[in-house]
């Protein structure tokens, strides 16, 4: 083995961390998706009418369509008739703070690495973790209500809040956005629901927590948060899923609506489990991300990806309103036999919009990274501008990374400017930083690190630490 | 544009009559396959893609003379504006396209800076050599330049030798009487280990329309070093095509800049071969233009080996109805492995009326590089405007400013102080900035 | 200082350096001199510890410790430092980050505590300021598209932050126009001691003109096959390294 692939095999052969599976009971419904399945979810939620024909006839019009395959992956499409689309803790009674949440679950939690008791201390997030399908703690809930915010499960939202649930839900992904989208209309069983009134600044980070633990089920969950005008969020996803031999499929949409002057700044650590060393197993992570801005807004997307085994995800953004900002900035690593298609659009629509990508692509091993992005600038987008800058970083000769730039450009006063590089780490930048006294590990994290720090540094501080670990995990581990 | 190709063809036939017995010779075989390339393919137009955003027809209309009879008489005083004289230099100049030995100077000590036509009695050896084995040989304009190739500079610097003093370039055309277009051709030669700077201008004093076909082969051998600049300021009446063509080997380092403020067309076609591995390639440009000016940059880098690095930094600024094109092509073959090859194109339209096509080009077939390439099209910078307006500088002023700081960017690899300064103070005049420059 | 013993050593299978002998004392400055493929860079390359040459015989004595089984890192935590024939990029990582974490990792190996950032960023600036470089240049990512004169400079700058005891410049002349060659000379020979050496390795006398050696040695075959005072570089110059090959031949 030449040194080379030595150097090769230490950086990128660390085992999942986080593929333990707890042993809480689970209500489960039996596999299969027909119209009986969509009507039990919705009858174990309680759901009102309106909710259960919403789901009826996202159903309907899904039955219609078929998988898509212009995204530069390739894999075996998921049996829909062998998930299981609800898969809940069994509780035995309604929960009313923290302390009553299953210890089992509870110790999950602190395996992840999150206390949700500590971190709700230290450092004053407010979360809400959704297990499988369901939510089954929010803290801070009683602060976030005094500024008149709300938290919440959809599902409680649904009940709650059907208002605001009724008007925005389906504005910013239609039900027909795509094949994906429309199952999750159908089927989808919790998520989390965010309002926060006009003029209001959040006060704490809000957080979600998402973990498919029960095998064979898919994980179906609907994010929808409401900035309204003048208000300001910050709202943090991370993602975990146990070691399994079987593909399980993460099919998620998330809506954000950013009123005039509202900002909203959506970060993810994405961490599913990617599949083991051969390439076997892993989360099939098929996301619908968009948001919607009106004048003066803002919504800026932050991601860290290291996990699934097959991700498809383009976090976008409408700047529908003039003066509207939208910004993207994600690291995507893939290693093994990871595959992913990832990028963003943005579609400027009003007058002075503006946009920022940065995206970091890391491939390691065999996998496959492309970056898909789109700007387009409509007709009446006067004095648009767009910043593009695609990089991908190879380690080892055996990955592949792509990009695939879009830009639509229908009004000349356009700005639009876009760089890409492309390059290795390899033996000789390691040889480099050794000479000047550095180890080899340490020369790995320093180029990693160094490389995603425009994107580590849109995260906020607890989630940038976090981030920076996840990546040091996904690419030295077993280093030295 | 007939007409004038008929008349080069029959000048042509004038021109072998006159070589006397040096029309067997090599050199005259390479002229006559040059002629031959364009007289089949003529004049380029707007059909021809590389030639798409550029109409040479306007003027190929005019009727120019092809060649010099009339001796014109050049006075120091009156040029020496067009020279950098603070600076202890060797100059090569042109007047009508004859050697001037009095406002030259020439040396064969160490090195050779004299005329491509000594050259040519000297060391026929080294045209055998040398001569046309840069230039695209299917380039039409390259090519009549070529078929009638006799007179320009010759620079050979030996193994070894670093040149202290710059090395000036001009060629003035003084005709009084009529049009004149006027084919400059020089031979650039540094061999291993070389080091020397020139700097080329062209300058009409004529008050009749002036066309240069210009083209100049430059060849750097392994680790030599090359500082280049191209001065063009010429009057609204002077119109010029460069052909410049450069081949660099192992570790060598060339840094070209194109400087345009003048002249009516200016149409640069730079290429770099680079031939060996580890070479060093920068080309810096500025087109900062006016009403009825148009100029025209079209470069190429040619990777052919690894490990090379090319760096292309071009900045416009277009005033009027100024016309501007760009087209940047980055060749990267396949086994040009680790090729670090990086383009910017920056522009600014002042007004409506001014236009710009910019076209990066990059083609690329080996797998492990870094190439990037840049863009952009705009106005100013409106947060710095305001920035500027808020500390009390008015807004034409500010205007000024930030131009001058986006324009004068393209200066930093310029090795010759004073040609620096005088850049600077140009850039500054055309912009209106009144700036103090000893700082 | 540094001791080479009959040195052998090559790149897969291929014997480049075939029996050197070479001591440097504290205070010298030695050159190596000679044709492309004479076997120059193995030879730094072999003493900074590049794990693709194997050494096949001989020894390496650095301060009469043997060299041979430590790594590269090791080898600079001791005090030896290369400057690069091809610096090496790293985009992202910032020079004072790298700078820093290369300090701070030599002083940990040598159980010191990190250096106090007030002094290290001082120490910068008067570095900065003997190489005639920017300030902007601190906060620019390592080589990522600096010039060929600006990466010789930046190995200049990190040798004079690392102040090693043997620095060896690895062909540091290629490159740099005549103005960069002199600013880098300059610096060099101001960062020379009593206590310190220096092995320039170098195809052309051009840098010797300002960085005037001790000991001048041609390397031929990777082979030291003659040794002289400074006057020996002039000649080569003069002559060619043909005349080398012949004296060989004879």
């Amino acid at each position: 083995m030449s040194s080379e692939e030595q150097l090769l095999e230490e950086v990128t052969g660390s085992e999942y961390k986080y593929g333990f599976y707890t042993d809480i009971e689970a209500d489960k419904v039996p596999a299969g998706l027909n119209e009986e399945v969509i009507r039990i979810i919705s009858a174990k939620k309680n759901e009102p009418q309106w909710m259960l024909d919403w789901r009826l006839d996202a159903f309907e019009k899904f039955q219609k369509m078929t998988e898509p395959d212009w995204a530069n992956v390739t894999y075996a499409k998921p049996d829909l008739q062998a998930i299981s689309f609800y898969s809940a803790p069994k509780q035995k009674k309604e929960l009313a703070s923290l302390d009553e949440v299953d210890p089992e679950l509870l110790k999950t939690f602190t395996k992840l690495g999150i206390s949700v008791d500590e971190q709700k201390r230290l450092s004053n997030v407010a979360m809400d973790v959704v297990v499988d399908s369901v939510s089954v703690a929010t803290t801070f809930k009683k602060t976030l209500a005094e500024k008149g915010i709300i938290f919440c499960p959809i599902s409680e939202a649904i009940q709650e809040h059907p208002e605001l649930v009724k008007k925005y839900m389906g504005t910013v992904v239609p039900k027909t956005d795509n094949y994906y989208a429309a199952l999750n209309s159908a089927v989808f069983t919790d998520g989390s629901f965010c309002y926060i009134p006009k003029g209001v600044r959040c006060p704490m980070e809000l957080s979600t927590y998402f973990r498919i633990n029960e095998a064979g089920t898919g994980q179906f969950e609907r994010t929808l948060l409401i900035a309204d005008k003048e208000s300001y969020v910050s709202y943090l996803e991370g993602c975990t899923a146990p070691t399994r031999d079987e593909n399980q499929l993460h099919a998620a949409v998330v809506e954000l609506i950013a009123m005039d002057d509202a900002e909203i700044k959506y970060s993810t650590v994405q961490n599913w489990y990617p599949g083991d060393a051969s390439g076997k197993g892993g989360v099939f992570n098929f996301v619908t991300k968009r948001g919607i801005c009106e004048k003066n807004a803002k919504i800026s997307w932050t991601q860290v990806e290291t996990g699934s085994a097959v991700t498809w995800k383009y976090p976008s953004c409408i700047l529908k309103g003039e003066n509207s900002i939208g910004e993207f900035y994600s690291v995507a690593v893939t290693n093994n036999y990871q595959q992913a298609d990832t990028g963003t659009k943005m579609i400027h629509l009003g007058k002075n919009t503006k946009s920022t990508i940065i995206s970091k692509g890391i491939c390691a091993g065999k996998s496959n990274g492309s970056y898909r992005g789109l700007v387009k600038i409509g007709p009446r987008a006067e004095n648009a501008r767009n910043f593009s800058q695609c990089d991908s970083l190879l380690m080892g000769s055996s990955c592949g990374s792509h990009t695939f730039p879009y830009i639509e450009t229908q009004n000349k006063s356009a700005k639009v400017e876009h760089e890409a590089t492309t390059s290795k780490i390899g033996e000789d930048q390691i040889f480099y930083c050794n000479q000047r006294g550095i180890g080899t590990e340490e020369a790995i994290a320093l180029i990693v690190n160094g490389y995603c720090k425009d994107v580590l540094n849109q995260l906020p501080m607890e989630f940038a630490v976090e981030a920076q670990k996840l990546l040091a995990i996904s690419l030295e581990g077993s280093v030295g | 544009m007939e007409a004038l190709k008929d008349k080069l063809e029959s000048s042509f036939l004038v021109f072998e009559n006159e070589l006397n017995g040096h029309s067997k010779n090599y050199i005259h075989q390479v002229r006559q396959k040059a002629f031959k390339v364009f007289e089949e393919k003529g004049f380029p137009t707007k059909k021809d893609e590389e030639w798409k955003y550029t109409n040479l027809k306007p003027i190929l209309k005019k009727d120019f003379r092809v060649f010099h009879h009339n001796e014109n008489n050049v006075d120091f005083a009156d040029v020496r504006k067009y020279f950098l004289s603070d600076v202890d230099s060797y100059k090569l100049v042109f007047v009508d396209g004859k050697f001037s030995s009095w406002l030259s100077e020439t040396t064969h000590e160490k090195f050779d800076i004299c005329t491509f036509g000594s050259m040519l009695e000297k060391y026929p050896e080294v045209a055998d050599k040398y001569f046309n084995q840069a230039l695209p040989q299917e380039e039409p304009m390259a090519a009549i330049n070529t078929a009638f190739a006799n007179e320009g500079a010759f620079i050979r610097i030996k193994k070894n030798q670093t040149v202290e003093k710059p090395v000036q370039l001009i060629f003035f055309t003084s005709s009084q009487d009529q049009e004149v277009m006027q084919q400059p051709r020089n031979l650039i030669i540094l061999e291993e280990n070389a080091e020397v700077k020139v700097v080329e201008r062209h300058q009409s004093l004529s008050s009749h329309e002036v066309f240069t076909n210009s083209a100049t082969e430059i060849f750097v051998e392994k680790h030599a070093r090359l500082h280049y600049s191209k001065v063009q300021n010429d009057t609204k009446q002077a119109s010029l095509v460069d052909n410049t063509s450069v081949k660099q080997y192992g570790h060598s380092m060339v840094n070209l800049g194109t400087f345009s403020f003048g002249g009516k067309l200016v149409r640069n076609n730079l290429n770099f071969f680079l031939e060996d591995e580890r070479t060093e390639t920068y080309m810096d440009g500025i087109s900062l233009i006016g009403e009825g000016q148009l100029v025209d940059h079209h470069t190429l880098a040619d990777h052919k080996m690894p490990n090379c690095y090319s760096n292309e930094t071009y900045k416009g600024i277009y005033d009027g109805n100024a016309k501007g094109v760009f087209n940047g092509k980055v060749m990267v073959h396949c086994v040009a492995q680790k090729t670090n090859a990086f383009q910017q194109n920056n522009n600014i339209l002042l007004t409506d009326k001014a236009s710009i096509d910019t076209k990066p080009q990059l083609e690329i077939f080996a797998d492990d590089v870094q190439c990037s390439h840049g863009c952009t099209i705009g106005q100013l910078d409106e947060d710095a405007m305001f920035y500027l307006q808020a500390r009390g500088i008015p807004a034409k002023e500010a205007k000024a400013l930030l131009l001058y700081a986006f324009a004068n960017d393209s200066l930093r690899n310029i090795k010759i102080a004073e040609l620096r300064k005088k850049l600077n103070k140009l850039i500054a005049s055309k912009l209106g900035v009144d700036l103090d420059f000893e700082l | 200082m540094l001791k080479i013993n009959d040195l052998h050593a090559g790149i897969e299978g291929n014997e480049i350096l075939k029996g050197i002998n070479l001591e440097i004392k504290p205070g010298e400055v030695h050159a190596i001199m000679g044709p492309n493929g004479s076997g120059k860079s193995t030879l730094s390359s072999v003493v900074a510890g590049r794990e693709e040459y194997e050494v096949s015989k001989g020894a390496i004595d650095f301060e009469g410790e043997d060299l041979m089984d430590l790594d590269p890192e090791e080898r600079a935590h001791k005090g030896i430092f290369l400057s690069f024939q091809y610096p090496i990029e790293i985009p992202g990582v910032t020079v004072t980050n790298f700078l820093k974490t290369a300090i701070n990792e030599t002083r940990k190996a040598k159980g010191e505590e990190p250096m106090p950032a007030n002094i290290m960023l001082k120490k910068m600036r008067e570095k900065m300021a003997l190489l005639e470089m920017d300030k902007g240049f601190l906060s620019r990512s390592l080589n990522d598209g600096f010039s060929g004169g600006e990466k010789k400079r930046n190995e200049i700058f990190q040798m004079a932050m690392l102040e090693p005891k043997l620095a060896i410049l690895d062909e540091t002349d290629s490159g740099l126009d005549i103005d960069a060659l002199r600013i880098v000379a300059n610096g060099v020979n101001k960062l020379k001691s009593k206590d310190n050496a220096v092995l320039l390795i170098t195809h052309y006398q051009r840098l010797l003109d300002y960085i005037v050696p001790d000991f001048v040695h041609v390397l031929y075959k990777g082979r030291i096959v003659k040794s002289g005072g400074k006057e020996l570089a002039l000649e080569l110059e003069a002559k060619g390294y043909d005349w080398i090959k012949e004296e060989m031949a004879l």
